[in-house]
């Protein structure tokens, strides 16, 4: 049945060397192909590796009883060192000014070892959820469903959600209607609407620091239809799949800040990532009232 | 400025926290728990004055946030009393209270009223209070680690499957399950401070996560946790190897507390720097 010659279960050390083999794989990937280029999974490639991903879980379920090193993947050894790759990996992104001068770790976040290894963490996330729904159920795996399948959808969701996620600066001015925004590449779009500053609205402190920034706007949609609104810093504006955040305005002029800088945000895959959040959020709760499961040292 | 009148509820809090400590090392119990409570119920109202006088949460500066861990840190200690009977952990939680507090009384930073637009949010507290509350409980669990490997280093380690206080002293559990209950805890609640932030910066500027030095060290924490209880949960996982993991956690921790204001890497904007 199995390929290995006697039945001692597999061990940390295994799991170490596996971790240890995807991030040569990841170097060598560095090597090869230069950092990974997150735009070339914008959709719809984004849905066909999340229809990837989730055939894997479900292929490696079926296969998992005759296959050891998938049942492997679902145990403690595992899980530990692929853990215990992202905190160092995750080390040295914090060790390291992220400034993307092109060394490998100034750039931590098209690194090949970092993505493969956080990559290498969803798919142990995904078995051990599958594995877990496909047994008798229990009052202690709700818990560890939700902490488990919660984090695997919140970095599933945000990794394969970033390339179709829209944010662009717009600098409204006072009074004239604008519709040109700037991209993350810093190409100009012009879009279906437009935002036209009414009013800079600013309030400061006794020492002059900013207590408050806001601007009075005037949105129209491309049918037509009017909408005034005012945004503030922690309380963007929702127009048709859009956010709009105060974001800046002149700091030379402060309260005479003759025009405002706005982000407007567009985020498809955002509900799938809130179920993520919520999910984990739940799951964290539901530890605090469980018993601590039995430790055997 | 309220500030002014810290020094007394410190001292007075300090000194309850010390008698409970002394009084739970004399095995009285009632006494422990009652000046400990008092002297949190004294600190406490100290910060809830704080927060009155200055019209915002008291959450800004280090100095507030120590004023913070200063509180959570006995009453995680307090909880791990009441709940395993450690007679000497009041002692340890109190000692290193008292000197966050006495880094507040001789190196007080600046403490004004202002709050920039970008911490007006309903976000900002239970962001802050969460994550000192991790702080403080995480603290309590590296004490007890630490404590285990004192007790282990002067006797050999009771055989596997042993019951609890095999070693007579009044100390309850010489297994790792105090630690791993104190770290679970401790991870849920940096767990609600990490998505409190994630969901408070979509709520701000539009992404969840940006990566920045102080985010980036609050993975890299509540990873090695994680890493922790997964260790710690393995059939036969070693206690030695497991205590000095949860002591690593703790410095990585620390990193990302205070440790980034230090690290030539971490300089730049933030929006976690903190103003002083």
């Amino acid at each position: 049945m199995t390929r290995t010659d006697n039945n001692k279960p597999w061990t940390m050390r295994h799991g170490f060397a596996i971790a240890a083999a995807l991030v040569a794989a990841g170097l060598v990937l560095q090597a090869t192909c230069g950092p990974v280029r997150w735009q070339t999974l914008a959709w719809p490639v984004n849905i066909i590796v999340l229809a990837a991903y989730v055939a894997t879980i479900a292929a490696a379920r079926l296969m998992a009883p005759r296959w050891r090193p998938l049942r492997f993947l679902t145990t403690l050894a595992a899980a530990v060192p692929a853990i215990g790759a992202a905190v160092v990996l995750t080390m040295v992104m914090g060790l390291t000014p992220q400034t993307a001068d092109g060394s490998w770790f100034s750039s931590m976040l098209t690194f090949w070892p970092f993505v493969v290894i956080y990559a290498y963490m969803a798919l142990i996330l995904g078995l051990v959820t599958a594995k877990r729904l496909g047994r008798k159920p229990r009052l202690a795996d709700v818990a560890f469903v939700l902490n488990h399948a919660g984090l695997a959808l919140a970095i599933v969701a945000t990794t394969l959600g970033a390339p179709d996620m829209r944010r662009l600066k717009m600098i409204a001015t006072l009074d004239a209607p604008e519709s040109r925004a700037m991209d993350e590449q810093r190409r100009i779009v012009t879009l279906p609407i437009s935002v036209e500053l009414k009013r800079f609205i600013m309030e400061t402190y006794a020492d002059g620091s900013p207590r408050r920034f806001a601007s009075d706007l005037v949105i129209r949609s491309a049918s037509g239809q009017e909408a005034a609104a005012t945004v503030d810093v922690n309380h963007p504006v929702r127009l048709g799949g859009w956010k709009i955040y105060q974001s800046g305005y002149d700091t030379a002029a402060g309260a005479d800040s003759r025009f405002t800088i706005l982000e407007l945000v567009r985020d498809p895959w955002q509900p799938a990532v809130y179920a993520g959040i919520f999910m984990m959020l739940a799951g964290a709760l539901l530890m605090l009232f469980m018993p601590t499961p039995k430790t055997h040292s | 400025m309220l500030w002014d009148s810290f020094i007394y509820f410190a001292i007075a809090a300090t000194l309850l926290w010390a008698t409970g400590a002394a009084a739970a090392w004399r095995h009285h119990r009632g006494r422990a728990i009652a000046a400990t409570a008092l002297g949190l119920a004294i600190f406490l109202s100290y910060i809830a004055m704080l927060w009155a006088a200055l019209e915002r949460p008291p959450l800004r500066t280090m100095g507030e946030t120590r004023l913070w861990y200063s509180f959570f840190l006995p009453l995680a200690g307090f909880v791990v009393y009441l709940r395993w009977r450690y007679r000497w952990v009041l002692s340890f939680t109190t000692v290193m209270a008292t000197v966050f507090v006495c880094v507040n009384l001789f190196k007080p930073e600046i403490h004004t009223k202002a709050l920039m637009p970008a911490l007006q949010s309903p976000w900002f507290a239970p962001h802050v209070i969460v994550y000192m509350m991790a702080y403080g409980i995480l603290g309590a669990a590296t004490l007890m680690a630490a404590y285990g490997l004192w007790r282990d280093s002067r006797r050999p380690a009771p055989r596997p499957m042993a019951g609890n206080d095999a070693d007579g002293d009044g100390s309850a559990a010489p297994d790792m399950e105090g630690e791993v209950t104190m770290v679970r805890t401790g991870w849920a609640f940096l767990t609600f401070g990490m998505l409190f932030g994630a969901l408070w910066a979509k709520e701000a500027w539009g992404h969840y996560w940006s990566w920045d030095p102080k985010e980036t060290w609050a993975a890299t924490t509540w990873l090695a946790y994680l890493a922790y209880m997964h260790y710690a949960l393995r059939p036969h996982a070693d206690r030695r190897a497991a205590r000095w993991l949860l002591i690593a956690a703790f410095v990585l921790l620390q990193m990302c507390w205070w440790g980034i204001n230090y690290l030539p890497a971490a300089q730049g904007h933030s929006v976690h720097t903190y103003s002083s």
